[in-house]
């Protein structure tokens, strides 16, 4: 191979690896995607979401909380799934790992400071969660099941933000 | 008698002393072929102070200042020669050259340059160094036409950044600019932060840059803590006699994003900036200042930054072996933080399942102001033609205030040093450096301080102090050079007892008729910040909680490696590295918290390749470099093993340039393979980097042009999850020189 036919092959090389594309749009899924592992499900909105709202995220309990304490025993820690303020029906997708869940909900957060522990309560409140139909308790049972490789469709909740409960609502009594 | 008067006797008298004590450097320069070469040029570098030779091929320098001075000797035709020479006072020296032709068998030869380097803590040739050392060149920085530091070391063989962190064979990763394991030096003194041990790249104006040189391995023996995975060394110009200045105006655009559906703004961001120099220097004293700045509307949203900086060099050379030199620079940023980018339905997604231009609506007004600065004072002393040493004093302040919804952070962190260093000659073919070294740092902070409460009200202050000695000596012995050191730091935490970490190393280059072989074998340690011991905020959901005991992390870190010719046109060098690593530390997720712990034990292998050509088309050059990385954390009790975070298995660079009279262009091609893994949202799309950067450019007289396409097929990708790395933008550089 000639040095002008070696340095034509470099620059096709390079060529070659630059044309590849990167990151491009990527669609909302509106269905559970393929190989996705965790819940997928819709979720609608009731009522004027508060001005003071900082995000509404969905988490889920493998075990309902027992105390305050098991507050922040949610999965998944890192990432939950952001909800639109209000508007048409939206489908959510929340990344979890194998497993029974017993509380999947969404939490609506309040404007202010840095959360922790001792705020929990003045800036958390509990605006929906997913229940079995005809189940009429306060807490509903809503028991999911994750199984490893697949995911779970249809886990479908309301939001209301008309009716949204303090942490303390849960573990009386409240201040 | 008036003052001006008096002041010019002063000066003739000073002059006249200074030839009275200066030296001569004198010899002669030859063709391969035996005969003698007329008008070959001969200078000692760095200096005015050159000349050419007569028909027999002699030359004489002088004055020459005492010291260790590299002479070298050119012609058109030839490859360039050098010779590092020791001089003292009133002395005489002989350097003599032959040089070799420059065209072998029609092709021409690569000339691999500049060639000194101060590594080892002095000044040396690039091919007697024993780790491997890349030099982006003054040269190099201008052609880049690029506006800080960081990016122009970002393409230097095996070295990557990752959203400002440096990665020098993959030693760091990704940490949010805490805890580099790679020290930043400006002019021999180091530089990193006294409360998070990140590096503030924009510390050091890039109009005073005269060089950078990253060396590569672990640097611990000389330079300790901090010097785990390698070094880089800013240098800073030196100033020339007489009157002197710069001015450089920028401009430039950022690329709106390739799609409408992730248009965030109605408008094209610009970049503007104007930096001026100007310096002043006799042969007694010597002086410049620089002052500038600039605004960015940023790529993305909440990505505007305003900048501006200052910075002063003097130096005062009271006699021909005594220079003392003070220096300082300052730097102010105001920046929007634009965090990570929008991920559904926490923004307008219009659809989509991240918007990688836009943020979070929650996000919205987070802000940060950076200052930092430094001043440091140098006396540097050729006391015989065997010995020399410097002392120096530094102090590095950095002071941020993050500006968030719900909560302020901030620090203020100052880093006092001392060094005191000698090099020794004793006997022909030996050198011996031995140094002690100071350092104290203090942070005051709402955020380092060490509290467990779930307040963040509470004010902290916090102080560790270190203390080293070490030595290193190296030895000619025929066509070997073999040298062997060790460093031993004692670190104090709060006023607390003294922890000890030793940190030696071996090594030798053997020149061959295959080149210049080198070997090294080094221990490299970091001691962890203040910042990762005493952090304690939230990172919501997360509490983040202090580690008061964390231990130093360390490693073992060797390489082998070969610089050679391979071809008349084709110069290759070529080093297989390998580093074992202890005590890693890594922030760790224990339920809803996050602790920095010493939690892996960790592999660094793989090989580095860099060649350069020059193919048969007058004016045109090019470079390859590329490293395979193999980095894997190793199973222990408490972690899993696997692959490191944020460290590419393949690294390549691409470079060509085109000079033709006074018109150059040419282009830089980056390649990092994926990461085959991230911490943080590891579930998120992600795609190898691939970026192409174009230049252009036109020097006319005083006056220059430089055009930069960064990533001009505007290329989007992430390095670092949710963070969309830099898209296509264009700026020109006019500079004025006087």
């Amino acid at each position: 191979m000639t040095t002008r036919a070696r340095g034509a092959a470099a620059m096709a090389l390079a060529a070659a690896l630059a044309c590849n594309q990167g990151l491009e749009p990527a669609l909302a899924p509106t269905s559970c995607p393929h190989g996705f592992v965790g819940v997928c499900g819709t979720v609608s909105f009731v009522g004027q979401v508060p001005e003071s709202t900082a995000k509404v995220f969905v988490v889920a309990f493998d075990t309902f909380p027992r105390s305050q304490n098991d507050l922040f025993k949610f999965k998944p820690q890192l990432d939950p799934t952001i909800l639109p303020l209000g508007g048409p029906p939206f489908f959510y997708t929340l990344q979890l790992p194998p497993g029974h869940y017993e509380w999947v909900l969404a939490v609506w957060q309040k404007q202010g400071p840095t959360l922790n522990a001792t705020n929990a309560d003045t800036l958390l409140r509990e605006t929906g969660f997913y229940r079995d139909r005809g189940d009429t308790t306060r807490h509903g049972s809503g028991i999911v099941i994750v199984n490893a490789g697949t995911s779970t469709d249809s886990i479908d909740f309301v939001v209301d933000f008309t009716n949204m409960h303090r942490v303390c609502d849960y573990f009386r009594p409240c201040p | 008698m008036t003052s001006s008067a008096l002041l010019a006797l002063l000066t003739a008298l000073a002059s006249a002393a200074l030839r009275a004590q200066s030296a001569v450097v004198y010899g002669t320069v030859h063709v391969e072929s035996g005969g003698p070469l007329r008008f070959a040029q001969v200078v000692v570098m760095g200096s005015n102070l050159g000349t050419l030779t007569d028909s027999g091929g002699h030359y004489r320098l002088a004055p020459v200042s005492p010291g260790v001075v590299i002479v070298r000797a050119r012609f058109i035709g030839y490859v360039p020669a050098f010779d590092t020479v020791s001089v003292a006072a009133g002395d005489s020296v002989e350097a003599s050259f032959v040089l070799h032709p420059s065209v072998i068998d029609g092709l021409p030869l690569v000339v691999v340059g500049p060639v000194v380097v101060t590594a080892a803590k002095r000044s040396q040739l690039l091919d007697q160094a024993v780790t491997s050392v890349a030099v982006v060149s003054d040269t190099e920085l201008a052609r880049r036409a690029v506006s800080t530091v960081d990016e122009a070391v970002d393409k230097a063989p095996g070295v990557q950044f990752l959203n400002g962190q440096v990665n020098i064979r993959g030693s760091t990763g990704y940490v949010q600019g805490l805890g580099s394991r790679v020290l930043l030096l400006v002019d021999g003194v180091p530089a990193n932060q006294g409360d998070r041990g990140g590096i503030n790249w924009d510390l050091v104006p890039l109009e005073d840059v005269q060089r950078v040189e990253v060396v590569k391995g672990a640097g611990s023996s000389l330079y300790g803590s901090s010097a785990f995975g390698g070094v880089v060394n800013v240098i800073t110009r030196d100033i020339s006699v007489g009157w002197h200045g710069r001015v450089r105006a920028s401009g430039g655009a950022y690329a709106n994003p390739p799609y409408d559906v992730w248009r965030f703004r109605d408008y094209t961001g610009g970049r503007e900036g104007l930096d001026v120099t100007g310096s002043y220097g006799t042969n007694l004293v010597r002086g410049s200042l620089t002052a500038g700045g600039w605004h960015s509307d940023g790529y993305r949203e909440q990505d505007r930054q305003n900048h501006w900086q200052a910075a002063a060099k003097g130096v005062w050379a009271p006699g021909p072996a005594t220079r003392i030199t003070a220096s300082g620079s300052w730097a102010s940023d105001q920046y929007e933080v634009p965090l990570v980018w929008c991920t559904r339905g926490a923004c307008d997604d219009r659809g989509l399942t991240y918007q990688p231009f836009k943020i979070a609506t929650q996000d919205t007004g987070t802000f940060t102001r950076s200052d930092k600065g430094y001043l440091t004072a140098l006396v540097e002393r050729t006391s015989s033609d065997h010995l020399a040493w410097q002392a120096r004093g530094s102090w590095l302040r950095t002071r941020f205030t993050d500006l968030r919804q719900g909560a302020d952070d901030y620090g203020i962190a100052n880093r006092l040093g001392a060094e005191l260093r000698a090099v020794s000659r004793p006997t022909a073919g030996r050198v011996v450096t031995v140094g002690a070294e100071l350092a104290r740092s203090d942070v005051r902070t709402n955020i380092f301080t060490g509290d467990t409460s779930s307040t963040d009200t509470v004010v902290g202050t916090h102080t560790q102090a270190e203390f080293a000695a070490y030595g290193e000596s190296e030895q000619l012995f025929g066509r070997a050079r073999l040298t062997g050191g060790a460093r031993v730091d004692y670190i104090a935490v709060d006023g607390g007892g003294l922890s000890a970490v030793v940190s030696p190393r071996l090594g030798g280059v053997l020149t061959t008729s295959r080149g210049a072989w080198r070997a090294s074998l080094g221990r490299g340690f970091r001691a962890p910040s203040l910042a990762e011991r005493f952090v304690s905020t939230t990172v919501p959901p997360f509490r983040v909680i202090p580690n008061p005991n964390l231990r130093p992390e360390t490693a073992w870190s060797g390489e082998l490696g070969n610089a050679t010719r391979l071809s008349a046109a084709l110069h290759a060098d070529a080093a297989a590295f390998w580093t074992e690593a202890y005590d890693l530390i890594e922030p760790s997720v224990n339920g809803s918290a996050i602790q920095f712990r010493n939690v892996t034990r960790a592999r660094l292998a793989g090989l580095d390749v860099a060649l350069a050509a020059q193919p048969p088309i007058r004016g045109l050059t090019a470079s390859l470099a590329y490293t395979f990385l193999y980095a894997r954390a190793l199973a222990s009790d408490s972690a899993p093993g696997g692959p490191l975070a944020f460290r590419p298995k393949h690294l390549l660079t691409l470079s060509a340039d085109y000079q033709w009279r006074a018109v150059s262009v040419g282009g830089d091609f980056r390649y990092a393979s994926r990461f085959e893994r991230v911490e943080l949202y590891s579930n998120d799309d992600r795609v190898a980097e691939k970026v192409l950067d174009l230049r252009a450019s036109l020097e006319q007289g005083p006056l220059s042009v430089r055009c930069r396409l960064a990533n001009a097929l505007n290329y989007i990708y992430n390095q670092v999850p949710r963070t969309l790395a830099p898209v296509r933008t264009l700026s020109v550089t006019l500079t004025w020189t006087y």
